[in-house]
């Protein structure tokens, strides 16, 4: 038994599965008018064309951002930091050649900064990462839908994901300004602080480091190193990879006088495998198929000689940003697909920004 | 409650499609006029195309190798390898051209790079060159979704059983010795 006249709502939701419109999850189907509210939002022109996958041959446009955001069930002011968020990921220039396509199947963090972290309801504290905010989870979905609809990357077709990696097109947090001790990542992005901002990065996975057990800055760094370093992430010579701090653990490392550029510097120096560790594994390179290991062995490399997983100390290859609760030290380390573009994206809306809208007046509508 | 076809299209068709639109025009069918029979293959000169996919290089030039030791053929030109996912284009492309008769490429062993070993496949029939593509079979419905997108839905393509990368030396010529047959058939086929 249904209310009187609701069936339609749930017809509407089936036809857009019918049109394989969905991510597996309910749409929202897109009205002309409240596509109209979200353009309204920017002053970008709809037909904007804002990427192209030139391999399959489709491009999309403001207008086509617009109508999957609505989709993924934004809000209408949310689509600036969608736009935003699309324009920091396609700094990164695997998203043009084949990182949508790839078998890693990399999952976008999208990370805002500024003031409309509040506007909006980003929510950068606890469970940062995980479900529960309409804006952090929709504002990513756009992105995945606008992928698979816009760009026509769908799985098992052109998305060729072995396994896949859990949240994708579900990561995007506000950074916790608030109670992190250093500047915010979109300064590290080139950004004023302040400005509000969105920095995008592709990852492979994100990987828990619990310790409560130390107050020793050293000993905090030598665990997050220990993830840092496992072989079965390592795939070429040198690695990236971000840190997202909880705000413990970041006020922990700050309260011993460091900042980001130290925290990189004694990751990168301390990030270290051995041939030997990379021989056990089967990644040294030395196999009858020729040289194209993690490292390839020579003989004069000293067998027990650590080499380190990083090639550098940049923030493009170990961003750091501070999210979470401070009910625990619990931070993250999430490995970078290729490497972090270090330009974050201003966030821009309209000069004249529309009044509240209502969403749906009445069923007639449709 | 339940809607016809029908009624949905009538009711929901004002629904905006989340689709992008294609860019540029979609490719004409051209392929490339093949070789006449097998012993035409003496004196070609072989083009090589190989990505950055592990053993890929390998099983290519083990194929030119026995195009020259068993058909006379001459491998002209082995192509460095190139980012793996990006499509063949501008002086690269026209130097690989302007260098060969027929064309190895591959190997399609990546989401990204069986795309683009299609693309490329598709690319030098459309200048003249026939060419033989190699994907791995994991990737048979990307390959062909790309020969769709690229307007050559039933663009012939060879597929070697997956995984290739963990392939040893030997099995890779052994693997090979087995496309060989599948490759001259490839050249040499009447054009479509």
């Amino acid at each position: 038994m249904s209310a009187p006249g609701l069936g339609i709502v749930h017809q509407a939701v089936e036809y857009a599965y019918e049109q394989d419109w969905s991510d597996g999850l309910p749409v929202v189907p897109a009205t002309r008018e409240l596509t109209d509210a979200f353009l309204a939002t920017t002053d970008r022109d709809p037909d904007e064309v804002i990427g192209r996958l030139e391999p399959l041959r489709r491009e999309v446009t403001v207008e086509t951002a617009a109508i999957n955001a609505v989709m993924a069930g934004c809000r209408p002011e949310y689509f600036p930091v969608v736009l935003a968020a699309w324009d920091a990921l396609l700094l990164d220039p695997t998203t043009a050649v084949g990182a949508w396509q790839s078998t890693s199947g990399p999952a976008p963090l999208i990370v805002v900064n500024g003031p409309v972290r509040e506007r909006l309801g980003i929510n950068g504290g606890g469970g940062a990462l995980g479900p529960g905010f309409r804006a952090n989870a929709t504002i990513a979905r756009a992105i995945g839908l606008l992928v698979r609809n816009g760009l026509g990357v769908r799985p098992q077709v052109f998305e060729q994901a072995t396994q896949g990696i859990p949240g994708r097109w579900a990561m995007c947090v506000a950074e916790n300004e608030e109670e992190s001790p250093w500047e915010p990542l979109s300064v590290d992005g080139g950004l004023a602080p302040g400005s509000d901002a969105v920095s995008a990065m592709l990852l492979r996975d994100t990987e828990f480091v619990d310790n409560r057990h130390t107050a020793d800055p050293e000993k905090l760094l030598a665990d997050i190193a220990d993830t840092l370093g496992r072989t079965g992430a390592l795939i070429f010579e040198h690695a990236a990879a971000g840190l997202v701090l909880c705000p413990e653990h970041a006020q922990l490392l700050a309260r011993a006088g460091m900042g980001k550029d130290d925290v990189r510097r004694w990751l990168a120096d301390h990030t270290r495998r051995s041939v030997d560790d990379l021989r056990a594994v089967g990644k040294n390179g030395l196999t009858e198929r020729g040289g194209r290991g993690v490292r390839v062995d020579r003989p004069d490399e000293q067998r027990a000689g650590a080499d380190p997983v990083f090639e550098t100390d940049t923030a493009q290859h170990l961003p750091i940003l501070v999210a979470g609760a401070r009910n625990a030290g619990i931070s993250s380390v999430v490995r970078l697909f290729t490497s972090w573009s270090r330009i974050s994206a201003r966030v821009e809306t309209a000069a004249e920004v529309p009044g509240p809208l209502m969403l749906v007046e009445s069923e007639e509508e449709l | 409650m339940s809607l016809d076809p029908a009624d949905h299209q009538a009711l929901f068709g004002a629904f905006l499609s989340p689709h992008g639109r294609v860019s540029g025009p979609r490719g004409h069918l051209v392929r490339a006029a093949r070789l006449d029979g097998p012993a035409a293959l003496a004196g070609r000169r072989v083009g090589l195309l190989w990505n950055t996919k592990l053993n890929a290089e390998l099983l290519l030039v083990e194929l030119g190798r026995l195009l020259m030791e068993q058909y006379d053929a001459v491998v002209t030109a082995r192509q460095a390898p190139y980012a793996h996912a990006v499509p063949l284009d501008g002086p690269d492309l026209h130097s690989l051209i302007d260098s060969c008769d027929v064309a190895l490429v591959g190997v399609g062993d990546c989401g990204s790079c069986a795309a683009a070993a299609i693309n490329d496949g598709i690319t030098l029939e459309r200048h003249g060159i026939p060419a033989a593509v190699i994907c791995s079979d994991a990737f048979d419905v990307t390959a062909r979704a790309t020969a769709e997108v690229q307007g050559d839905p039933d663009y012939p393509f060879l597929t070697t059983p997956h995984p290739i990368a963990v392939l040893s030396e030997g099995q890779v010529v052994r693997r090979a010795a087995q496309l060989l047959p599948e490759v001259v058939a490839r050249l040499v086929e009447e054009a479509s």
